[in-house]
């Protein structure tokens, strides 16, 4: 075990090496990051045997670890903003094609280059799970428990691992690196098994809708296999803590300061970083607001939500993207899952550092008198941009 | 916790500077976090860097609003009031200029040290990057990292020579700082000029980015017209009359193309005195 003083993307980078990745992929101009210029020094200085393809564009570098993962090898690509859109397609089949590849996604927003959510948001119908990381450290041990649990045969489903541009991709803080021995004893190289399409599993079931077979198929095995992320996610988490002593929540959601909690913020990302620091502060002042960061967005953690709003008098959800016209996607997605409780928590919607706007703590010290207002029965918006 | 504001120019250092100290500051066994403030910055562009240090690890990813200590490495940046602005009471200021503390113009509650890192720099890398000749004035006037520290985070970022040139900047600035002192301008002067100068150079004054002013000593100019070719910025006009340049300041970052480029040397690199 060492450490060092690290940005983002490097974190990126040395997880990518630690997983000893077989074949790295990636357009290496703007909106590309840093994590590319580090992997090409890795592979210059001849630190692991992996190939590095440079590509002419991020619909390419899709193209190429998807073939390699077809053939069992250790995949990983990255991207940013206007990069994943141009990635989109290929990202559809990565996805139908069941293969476990594992993208970092350094967020940069659409309406200017600062980050928000909306780069990976938007690609919520490419059938890849998706996970939100708040800080270097996360950002290097995600992307290994992505490889455990992408490469997992009850899942095989592309991982996207998204963390904030500038604020985490280029901000430098300690980083513990784990030993190679551990990482390569808790995560063994890739198994090569054939694709799972559904025409495999069953030959009589084709998705063009002929043949004997239920065209619908092919979407509700690859909809399971993302909702089995979620319990793999969790043994893993439980894995990984055992070996390198660390852990986020159950992988799904990392509760903060929620012992004594009757209302609670959710946030993703680095935001729920100032978060946690915001709930430090009111938390010595008496009022009893925890944090609920969602690590998860796909498979949403429905369970885990519905056990905590049995317990909560209120949930405020901050959402760093906005599907214009529909709102924020975890705030919908958290209020569906609620519906059927019996007695169900105000619940109320921010929309925070959207356009790369900077977040700061007494933003969220405001997000937690709100929701406490809420749930002591006063009026107040439903919806708030801060 | 310690929250720092650094102020400098694309091409100074500043976000190199931070990383280092958040390096050195972990050496000694604190937490750190440095954030640089990213856009579309580039050489001679104003820009600014955090870094915090604190014994438990750093949670709060927002920029720092109300900074202990500024340190500016850029001298023309340094006589702007602006960088003084919303330091905490009692704070300190650490500045790259050629002036003492006490001939220093900016105001308020704070202490105030002065080091000529351009000079340093100049004299020990041979070019104006002023970072590590400013750390060395950090190190001695804060006491929250140790020289020490400062070189083996030199030694981790950067290979060989350049390790080497780099202490020794430290090293010369850690000698050479003056102060701190309490500042001797007790009422803050109004702010006047935005630092944080967005846009490009041909739409913007960029007078305030320059190191080095370019000079046309007309007499051995041969009208080649290399100059107004190579200008990035479109601030040498061409006078078809006399066949000669004539240079349009406010747009000019001083890069010294120019100069580079001029085939008589007719063009000469005046240092700006600040």
């Amino acid at each position: 075990m060492s450490y060092e003083v690290m940005v983002g993307n490097k974190a990126a980078a040395t997880a990518v090496k630690l997983a000893r990745v077989q074949v790295a992929s990636a357009f290496p101009i703007t909106p590309q990051t840093t994590i590319t210029q580090y992997l090409s020094e890795m592979y210059a200085n001849g630190e692991w045997d992996f190939d590095f393809v440079n590509v002419e564009g991020e619909l390419t570098s899709q193209v190429v670890v998807q073939a390699a993962s077809r053939v069992g090898a250790r995949v990983f690509t990255c991207t940013s903003g206007p990069g994943l859109l141009y990635m989109h397609h290929p990202m559809q089949v990565t996805g139908s094609s069941r293969l476990p590849v594992v993208m970092a996604v350094v967020h940069r927003g659409y309406k200017g280059m600062q980050p928000d959510h909306s780069d990976l948001m938007s690609q919520q119908w490419t059938g890849w799970s998706h996970w939100y990381v708040e800080h270097a450290q996360e950002v290097l041990d995600s992307i290994l428990m992505a490889y455990k649990v992408a490469e997992d045969e009850r899942v095989r489903i592309p991982i996207a691992v998204g963390y904030d541009g500038y604020v985490l991709s280029y901000t430098a803080e300690p980083v513990e690196i784990p030993d190679q021995e551990l990482v390569d004893e808790w995560l063994p190289p890739n198994k090569a098994i054939p694709p799972i399409l559904p025409d495999q599993v069953d030959p009589e079931t084709f998705s063009r809708g002929w043949g004997g077979g239920d065209p619908q198929l092919p979407w509700k095995t690859h909809h399971e296999a993302v909702l089995r992320v979620e319990e793999v996610l969790k043994e893993t988490m439980d894995s990984f803590e055992k070996t390198f002593g660390r852990r986020y929540g159950n992988g799904m959601i990392e509760p903060y300061m929620m012992e004594d909690a009757e209302c609670a913020i959710v946030a993703m990302g680095t935001i729920a970083g100032t978060a946690k620091a915001a709930v430090e502060k009111m938390q010595a002042e008496g009022k009893k607001v925890g944090l609920l960061k969602l690590r998860s967005f796909i498979p949403f953690p429905v369970k885990d939500f519905q056990e905590w709003g049995k317990k909560l008098d209120g949930i405020a959800v901050v959402d760093r993207s906005i599907c214009p016209g529909k709102g924020g996607p975890a705030f919908s997605k958290l209020r569906d899952s609620l519906y059927d409780l019996e007695e169900r928590p105000k619940i109320l919607q921010f929309h925070a550092g959207l356009g790369g706007k900077e977040v700061r703590t007494h933003d969220f010290e405001m997000v937690g008198d709100r929701i406490l207002e809420a749930a002591a029965g006063k009026e107040v918006d439903l919806v708030t941009w801060v | 916790m310690i929250e720092i504001r650094l102020h400098g120019r694309g091409g100074q250092g500043a976000v190199t500077a931070s990383r280092l100290i958040a390096i050195a500051a972990y050496e000694e066994g604190q937490y750190s976090q440095a954030i640089p403030m990213y856009g579309t910055e580039r050489r001679g562009a104003p820009l600014t860097a955090f870094v915090r240090i604190d014994n438990k690890r750093v949670r709060e990813r927002e920029l720092v609003h109300n900074p202990d200590i500024v340190i500016v490495l850029d001298p023309l940046i340094a006589q702007q009031q602006a960088v003084v602005e919303n330091i905490k009471p009692g704070g300190l200021v650490i500045l790259n200029t050629m002036h003492s503390p006490e001939e220093v113009k900016l105001g308020g509650d704070f202490k105030v040290a002065t080091v000529d890192a351009t000079t340093i720099a100049l004299e020990t890398l041979g070019r104006p990057i002023t970072n590590t000749a400013i750390l060395g004035a950090f190190a001695k006037v804060t006491g929250l990292v140790k020289v020490e520290s400062l070189e083996k985070a030199l030694r981790k970022t950067f290979p060989g020579r350049l390790a080497e040139m780099n202490i020794a900047a430290i090293k010369r600035s850690y000698e050479e700082v003056k102060g701190p002192i309490q500042a001797v301008v007790k009422e803050a002067p109004p702010v006047t000029v935005d630092i944080h100068v967005g846009g490009y150079g041909v739409l913007k004054d960029v007078s305030s980015w320059r190191v080095f002013t370019p000079e046309i000593h007309l007499d051995k100019c041969i009208g080649c017209k290399n100059c107004w070719i190579f200008c990035p910025e479109t601030a040498i006009q061409w006078n078809t009359e006399t066949n000669k340049p004539s240079i349009r300041y406010n747009a000019c970052k001083g890069c010294g193309i120019c100069a580079n480029e001029c085939p008589v040397k007719a063009i000469e690199m005046v240092r700006v005195e600040a």
